[in-house]
């Protein structure tokens, strides 16, 4: 029997792989999709209203199952006793790097990847990200600028639902918001210091997240039970198995297939094509092989990449579609932690009711309008405030009836600068095949090389600065900067490893994420940044995979693929 | 560390008070969890003893069930058997000895033996002395369990209030917390919400 040949293979379920799912079946291709690991049923799978103390450490977590088996990922602060089956073993998935450059890599293998515990956190770039490489010198140029990709925001945020505040900032341009979710007492008061100590240079506004506020394509609003990293069974929020998943199946054009691991992608030395893929099956380990007219890696940054390197042929022997020499190069995530806290006096006589999965956002402020002397670019601030509750009785003094009865009520309110920052795109920073290990399928492992440099460490000491300023101008009291150590790969915006560019001698992908090389394959997911602006990256891998998708039927109908 | 704290933050716990069920049918639940509770598989009789009039001392029964009532000292053998660390348990079960230690000390009876005005006596001593060692920031602490602090009472208190807001009573009777809130809002008058 002559193998069958889809019109188009998908690695990967989670935020791109989705939406690739979604767009190609919805032109009428007919679509495999390789999921890695286990099917997800959200009847059983989603945990968000599972009650703490039905969990056996109610919320502490297993802490010696997580070190044997989760050392890497507990190091996430979004991993916890309920959902820590969504993230993957770190004995089955090994990688490595050099002794003294720690990388947390944080992964989950499911359908629906990590778009089921993402932190919902929607911006767009504007042309002060796509342009900074030129501008500075640094790395290569993007091939596209924002008004390539600006449709494709709009398209996107429309099917997936972003809640926001238009603002009108050109450094933050404002995309098709969902109403605005509301600020709690502290972050107005907050708000309105920052605008009036800092007016034309920084503000705050509430943060854009794929949180439905209003019903929205058939799923329900948000219902404020706070834990979506566990799960939403109303659907609320953006995962590609509550929105785009669903979306490709009712095309009847999609077969998915969890326990789908792929090897590695077969070349055509004829065609110069891809003609499909290798597939190790993740539950019987046997060795099967897919064909399709074109190829969709998005599988995560360090996963597609590490499937092309893992694909050498004659042609290719430094890794398919490697004649640049880029392909796991120029590895960035964001460098985040540095921030101040604060207490923020009065209001006691008001609270935030309901658990907002959401919190507030100050837009990049420095190189915005002038220029900065002691750094490139700049961060953008997460975080929020809101009133302590019980916990903070074990720091204070005090025990029986009063004590018990104090902690029942909301304590001080507590703000939190949390910062996030542009990661520049160096060459140095890598990824590489590990010939001395291999993942629980036999896959070589990834060994990776990265560390932060001087400019993201400029940048962090200067966001303990600049929070500790707002948090003064607003009054707060005990204002205390930190300053976190993170290793790179723990903010999870791992991006750069395949790049898009204009020319194939120094990227390895093309303006609409068509590999140089390999024309039929495309590469969607954050693999393709060329670099790492500072605001979240997953609407942009988003509009992106949309984009290419396009172009790809497109081709296709052209016969030119 | 401060990132959890930030991650907390933005699900900020805000008490919604509906009483799910009446305090008779509470009273009856909690009698028949004291009936059937399991062995401990670390705490001697002794200790339980202790651990128990600790933590019932520290968040009491008022008008709403204490951490006798919702078994706290039965969360409190968990975390000494499968969670802490061998140096842990050890660090806290040398705390208990020291309880009766302190009480033989100054009332010549072990701790479960004292008054209560006794007992309360002895946990004041260690409640100052670990306000003694705090350091401001403790306050902006991460949110969830600090397996760094050595103190044997930091340990007991932070087990105790862990084990007591917890549990299905201490959520929903003392908390008045609800998996799924009634509403949402993101500046509202505390009576708004005490009158829900």
């Amino acid at each position: 029997m002559p193998t069958k040949v889809y019109d188009a293979i998908v690695v990967g379920s989670g935020i791109t792989g989705g939406w690739a799912a979604k767009e190609l079946s919805e032109k009428g291709l007919e679509t495999l999709v390789l999921e890695a690991g286990r099917p997800i049923d959200p009847d059983t799978d989603y945990v968000e209203h599972v009650p703490v103390w039905e969990k056996r450490f109610r919320g502490l977590g297993d802490r010696k199952r997580f070190n044997d088996d989760q050392p890497i990922q507990q190091t996430c602060s979004g991993v916890d006793e309920w959902n820590c089956k969504f993230f993957v073993n770190d004995r089955e998935n090994p990688y490595t790097t050099d002794p003294d450059k720690p990388f947390l890599w944080i992964r989950g293998r499911h359908v629906g990847g990590r778009s089921i515990m993402w932190g919902r956190q929607s911006y767009r770039w504007s042309d002060l990200d796509f342009e900074a490489n030129l501008r500075e010198g640094i790395a290569i140029d993007w091939p596209i600028r924002y008004q390539d990709i600006a449709p494709w925001y709009d398209y996107v945020e429309d099917f997936i639902g972003v809640t926001g505040q238009a603002e009108g900032l050109p450094q933050l341009p404002d995309g098709k918001f969902l109403p605005p979710m509301e600020l709690t007492c502290a972050e107005l008061a907050v708000k309105d210091a920052i605008a009036k100590s800092f007016p034309g240079d920084r503000m705050m506004t509430i943060g854009r997240a794929a949180v439905l506020t209003k019903r929205h394509r058939g799923r329900a609003a948000c219902h404020y039970c706070g834990p979506c990293s566990r799960g939403c069974i109303t659907r609320s929020y953006f995962s590609s198995l509550n929105s785009t998943l669903p979306a490709a199946q009712a095309t009847g054009k999609v077969t998915i297939r969890p326990h789908s691991v792929v090897h590695s992608v077969i070349f055509d030395s004829n065609t110069r094509k891809a003609a499909g893929v290798r597939v190790i099956d993740g539950q019987t380990r046997e060795a099967l092989e897919f064909r399709g007219h074109i190829l969709f890696l998005c599988a995560s940054a360090l996963e597609s990449a590490r499937i092309l390197l893992n694909s050498s042929t004659t042609e290719f022997p430094n890794g398919l579609a490697n004649s640049s020499g880029e392909l796991g190069h120029n590895l960035m995530d964001h460098c985040m932690g540095g921030g101040a806290t604060g207490l923020i006096p009065g209001h006691e006589d008001n609270i935030a009711l309901g658990h907002r999965p959401n919190g507030i956002y100050v837009p990049r402020f420095r190189n915005v309008k002038q220029k900065h002397s002691g750094l490139l670019r700049g961060y953008g601030f997460q975080g929020g405030g809101s009133r302590q509750n019980w916990e903070r009785g074990a720091w204070m003094t005090g025990f029986g009836a009063d004590f018990k009865r104090m902690l029942s009520r909301p304590g001080p309110w507590m703000f939190t600068f949390y910062g996030f920052g542009e990661c520049l795109p160096n060459r140095e920073n890598y990824i590489e095949l590990d010939k001395e290990k291999a993942d629980a399928w036999g896959i070589p492992a990834l060994k990776i090389h990265c560390s932060w440099r001087e400019n993201e460490r400029a940048l962090l000491h200067d966001m303990t600065v600049t929070a500790s300023e707002m948090l003064s101008a607003a009054g707060a009291k005990q204002v205390e900067p930190f300053l976190e150590d993170n290793a790179p790969g723990l903010t999870i915006h791992e991006m750069g490893t395949a790049r898009m560019g204009r020319d194939p001698k120094n990227s390895v992908l093309n303006a609409h994420n068509q590999a140089h090389d390999v024309k039929n394959l495309f590469v969607t997911d954050g693999a393709c940044m060329t670099s790492s602006a500072c605001v979240n990256p997953s609407l942009t891998y988003m509009a992106l995979t949309a984009r290419a998708c396009d172009f790809a039927v497109d081709q296709m109908k052209r016969g030119e693929l | 560390m401060q990132r959890r704290e930030a991650l907390r933050l933005l699900a900020a716990t805000a008490a919604l008070p509906i009483l799910s069920r009446d305090a008779f049918s509470l009273f009856r639940e909690v009698h028949q969890q004291l009936a059937e509770a399991p062995a401990l598989k670390t705490l001697n009789p002794h200790q339980n003893a202790t651990v128990t009039a600790i933590s019932e001392l520290i968040v009491p029964q008022t008008d709403t069930p204490g951490a006798k009532a919702v078994r706290v000292n039965e969360f409190i053998d968990l975390i000494l058997t499968e969670w802490y660390e061998g140096d842990e348990k050890a660090r806290f079960l040398a705390g208990l000895d020291d309880v009766d230690l302190r009480s033989r000390d100054v009332f010549g009876k072990d701790f479960i033996g004292c008054s209560e005005k006794q007992q309360v006596q002895i946990l004041s001593s260690l409640d100052e002395e670990l306000a003694g060692i705090r350091q401001p920031m403790d306050l902006h602490r991460e949110g969830r369990f600090a397996p760094t602090e050595k103190q044997f009472f930091y340990m007991m208190k932070r087990l105790t209030l862990v084990g007591y807001y917890t549990s299905q009573a201490g959520f929903e009777q003392e908390l008045h917390e609800q998996i799924i809130p009634s509403s949402h809002a993101g500046c509202v008058p505390v009576e708004e919400e005490a009158a829900k």
